[in-house]
């Protein structure tokens, strides 16, 4: 069960470029239920290094008011997994960057962990992150699952988590450790003061042997510039979603050359 | 290797050790001894042997007590001689034939020789410790005596043996001396008082005699009931949540915690909670029901059971605000309660929709300090409240803790809060024996919504076989019509809340609106002990509509002058379901009072 079948993983080549990688979240099936693949494509076109495709989930207690209402919007709007990988069915005709499914462990659950990885494999997604998935169950439970179909899957540190289960996290992973800038659901700030920067200084000093992307709390140009410093990317997610929110699914671009340009 | 259980003496407990299936039931008839049987023996299965104790008695009196209590089997426990002996081997005034054991008392050694002119004359021997009385002494010899044994007769090993022997008996088992070993014999170290046997160490005792895997309703030690259960929970909550786990059991172990859990719930709750026996809703239903007053707790429900044990949690763990989440308000005002008691800080999140809904118990939650804030997300009932309650945890990982208001939730909060409510049936045991002469009944009861007032009245009965437990679940407009909360129907396994349980979601694992009249029951999962008390057929799972609802609790003020909670009419509207025996004595708990849901049944019964 070792490293065989990552080899080829967008994710782990993507990490090897020697560059600041910039990866946006945003929510399937929103605003309209058809945006989905042409989000994921503009994101690309515009620079975006790796994607976060959100699987909706009805009850999503880490995410802040931002994507608890994107998420209701794109379930109202008929977005189930089945639409999704249906969706997907061509996305690696026209995408090449890492795509990565987020959501709630239940929709996975109902719809057959094993089916479901099987079926990202098939459509070309080569990571899963799933915040209500503790390392300790998909250790024991499912991580020879995920290997058997080349998915990576990606953990959250926090500024409350203990050296000693970064480390634990940190052996158990084997793309990147998704650092989230501070105790929060998502979109709950802007700015980093000193309590973060120190963080983020621990965790690099820490030589970890998966490189981290820092997430929550990510909006701009100059958040992104700040995290990067000592990550080797940055995660952003309600603010995108916020922008797709008033400007529509077509303002993909002024959104990512602002982050990337200032 | 048999069993007998020695020096029965009170009917329930017979009937109680009775169904544990011993292979013998000791009677001592010798009046010097605590244990001195002088009442009627039950009746009991066929297959367990009755045996009458005897010291140095006159044979015609054993005669006597044979035939009387329909005996199997006699124990000489004094100096009886081989000729008495042989009296009682060759008589033909037994109704039936009759095994006689000789009983014979060492000490350091012994000498077998003694043993020869008994041979023909008895069917067993037993080797007792020796003691200043003739049995009961508690005391051990020393087993390796018996390497030296040199009969064929099979014997009864006895003296002291208690659960801590367990692994001196499997070893004794697989030496030479236990060769004609033919049964164990076990007595005072399975009393809580002479004469009164514990079954549930008993049962735990032959469990582990005969290597019997039973099953556990409790939570293990990864946090899970069988299959549900565990902690699904977000990273930003681990810290949170470890720091309750690696805590919870130590804290309430600690005598000061008892000390002022228990006086709280004395002086400020007002417990122990009354169990009424219902005699004129007993006899319209022609069975015995008895009623757990949880309603007349203060705040008026058994919510403030586990509101009390959490506060003084969170004040151990150094916690300085407390949040909760709540449907109906009843959790949110027991949770305000203690907070206000505490001093503490309180913030409440209620779904917009609940809080117009429940005006009142908005109020007093403002009345007693807290801060109501609704929860605008989702559906904005019950499930959103708890959605944000957790997404303030998660903003506040330090100096906050989480009061849920069910068992639900991640390990190790299904467990605490069944912990802190499992004084209802700590308290029905002693109250049902004062009233009915025995601890357990035929069946308990309870309303299930996440189920907190179901998961404490049945804790001290799970592993009891002769307690039958029925879990009464909301049929809202019934269970086919898309309007109703009978999640152990119409649920499956996923995770709400941080937990593997059952719980009512779409196809593609969205979690769906459950509905019922009750707000304290329209929750769309279970807690996960009771997940596993469905899976595993231990519990009877029951649905009850609204209308039979209202009915039953309409009956309830008519017949006996108390108006229950709707939550609680369900559990009530079984009578008219299930027919029980006359004899049977169905325990109910009485979760809440109906106060709060006097608009609901004025706007239903158009009073």
């Amino acid at each position: 069960m070792k490293n065989y079948s990552f080899k080829m993983n967008r994710i782990n080549q993507k990490l090897q470029e020697d560059k600041k990688l910039l990866s946006i979240y945003f929510t399937a099936g929103y605003p309209n239920i058809d945006d989905t693949v042409s989000i994921i494509q503009d994101l690309e076109k515009n620079g975006v290094d790796m994607i976060e495709i959100g699987l909706p989930f009805s009850d999503p207690l880490a995410d802040g008011p931002t994507i608890q209402d994107s998420s209701t919007a794109a379930l109202k709007n008929g977005m189930t997994s089945e639409v999704l990988f249906k969706q997907l069915k061509d996305v690696r005709k026209t995408v090449n960057i890492p795509l990565i499914i987020m959501g709630y462990f239940n929709p996975m659950f109902q719809y057959g962990v094993e089916a479901f990885c099987e079926k990202c494999q098939e459509l070309g997604i080569d990571g899963l992150i799933i915040p209500d998935l503790p390392v300790d169950v998909y250790h024991e439970h499912y991580q020879d699952i995920f290997e058997k179909y080349g998915l990576i899957n990606v953990f959250l540190i926090t500024p409350q988590t203990s050296d000693e289960r970064i480390r634990y996290i940190d052996s158990i992973s084997n793309g990147f450790i998704y650092m989230v800038s501070s105790a929060s659901t998502t979109g709950a700030q802007s700015g980093f003061g000193n309590v973060q920067t120190d963080y983020f200084e621990r965790i690099a000093q820490m030589d970890l042997k998966n490189p981290q992307v820092i997430g929550f709390g990510i909006s701009n140009n100059e958040t992104f510039t700040q995290a990067t410093q000592y990550a080797k990317g940055a995660i952003i997610g309600s603010a995108f979603v916020k922008h797709v929110t008033k400007y529509g699914a077509n303002s993909v671009d002024a959104f990512v050359n602002k982050v990337l340009n200032g | 290797m048999k069993l007998k259980v020695c020096g029965m003496k009170y009917q329930d407990n017979i009937e109680q050790v009775a169904s544990l299936q011993p292979d013998y039931l000791g009677f001592i008839f010798y009046e010097k001894t605590p244990r001195h049987f002088d009442t009627k023996i039950p009746e009991i299965s066929e297959d367990i042997k009755k045996v009458g104790v005897f010291v140095n008695e006159e044979a015609s009196t054993i005669i006597e007590k044979v035939n009387e209590f329909e005996l199997d089997a006699i124990q000489l426990h004094g100096e009886e001689a081989p000729f008495y002996c042989s009296i009682l081997k060759t008589t033909k005034l037994f109704n039936k034939p009759v095994e006689i054991i000789k009983v014979f008392s060492i000490k350091d050694e012994f000498n077998f020789d003694v043993l020869e002119q008994y041979e023909a004359v008895c069917d067993y021997f037993l080797f007792d410790t020796k003691g200043k009385l003739p049995g009961g002494n508690g005391y051990i010899f020393d087993w390796s005596v018996l390497n030296d044994y040199p009969s064929t007769k099979p014997f009864f090993l006895s003296g002291g043996i208690g659960i801590d022997q367990i692994e001196d008996i499997k070893k004794f088992k697989k030496s030479e001396a236990s060769k004609y070993c033919y049964a164990i014999d076990v007595n005072s170290k399975f009393e809580t008082e002479p004469g009164l046997k514990n079954s549930s160490i008993l049962r735990e005792f032959i469990n582990k005699l005969h290597n019997r895997k039973t099953m556990n309703y409790n939570v293990d030690e990864k946090g899970y009931y069988g299959e549900f259960g565990g902690a699904f929970i977000p990273e930003m909550l681990y810290p949170n949540v470890e720091e309750l786990r690696q805590n919870y059991l130590k804290v309430m172990a600690e005598p000061n915690f008892q000390k002022e859990f228990d006086q709280l719930l004395k002086d400020y709750v007002g417990r122990p909670s009354p169990l009424y026996f219902a005699k004129r809703l007993s006899e319209k239903y022609n069975t015995k029901i008895y009623l757990k007053r949880e309603d007349l707790n203060h705040t008026g429900a058994h919510k403030i059971n586990n509101t009390i044990g959490q506060i003084l949690m969170a004040k151990r763990l150094g916690k300085t605000r407390i949040i909760a989440e709540t449907g109906a308000g009843q959790h949110g005002v027991a949770t305000a309660t203690v907070c206000a008691l505490m001093g503490l800080e309180c913030i409440v999140y209620m779904g917009e929709i609940d809080i117009a809904r429940q005006a009142p118990n908005v109020a007093r939650m403002k009345m007693l300090g807290a801060t109501v804030v609704p929860a605008l997300s989702g559906s904005r009932t019950l499930k959103d409240a708890t959605n944000e309650a957790i997404r303030d945890w998660i903003n506040n990982p330090v100096d906050t803790h989480y009061i849920i208001g069910s068992a639900i939730g991640p390990h190790p909060y299904p467990d605490m809060v069944t912990r802190f409510q499992a004084v209802i049936s700590e308290e029905i045991k002693w109250q049902l024996r004062e009233q009915e002469g025995r601890e357990n009944p035929d069946y308990v009861v309870a309303c299930i919504g996440g189920g907190s007032n179901a998961a404490g009245t049945y804790y001290h009965y799970l592993h009891e076989p002769d307690v039958g437990i029925i879990a009464v679940e909301a049929a809202g407009l019934g269970v086919d019509s898309g309007e109703s909360a009978a999640t152990s129907v119409l649920g499956n396994e996923g995770i709400i809340h941080g937990c593997k349980t059952l719980l009512m979601q779409t196809k593609d694992g969205q979690i769906t609106e459950p509905y019922s009249i009750s707000a304290g029951l329209d929750y769309p999962g279970v807690g996960p002990m009771h997940a596993h008390l469905s899976k595993t057929g231990r519990a009877e799972f029951m649905s009850i509509t609204d209308s039979d609802a209202m009915e039953a609790g309409l009956e309830l003020s008519k017949l006996e002058g108390i108006i229950p909670a709707i939550e609680t009419s369900h559990a009530l509207a079984i009578f008219g379901k299930k027919q029980f025996k006359p004899d049977d004595v169905v325990v109910v708990s009485l979760s809440g009072r109906g106060d709060k849901d006097l608009e609901n049944y004025i706007d239903y019964f158009k009073i």
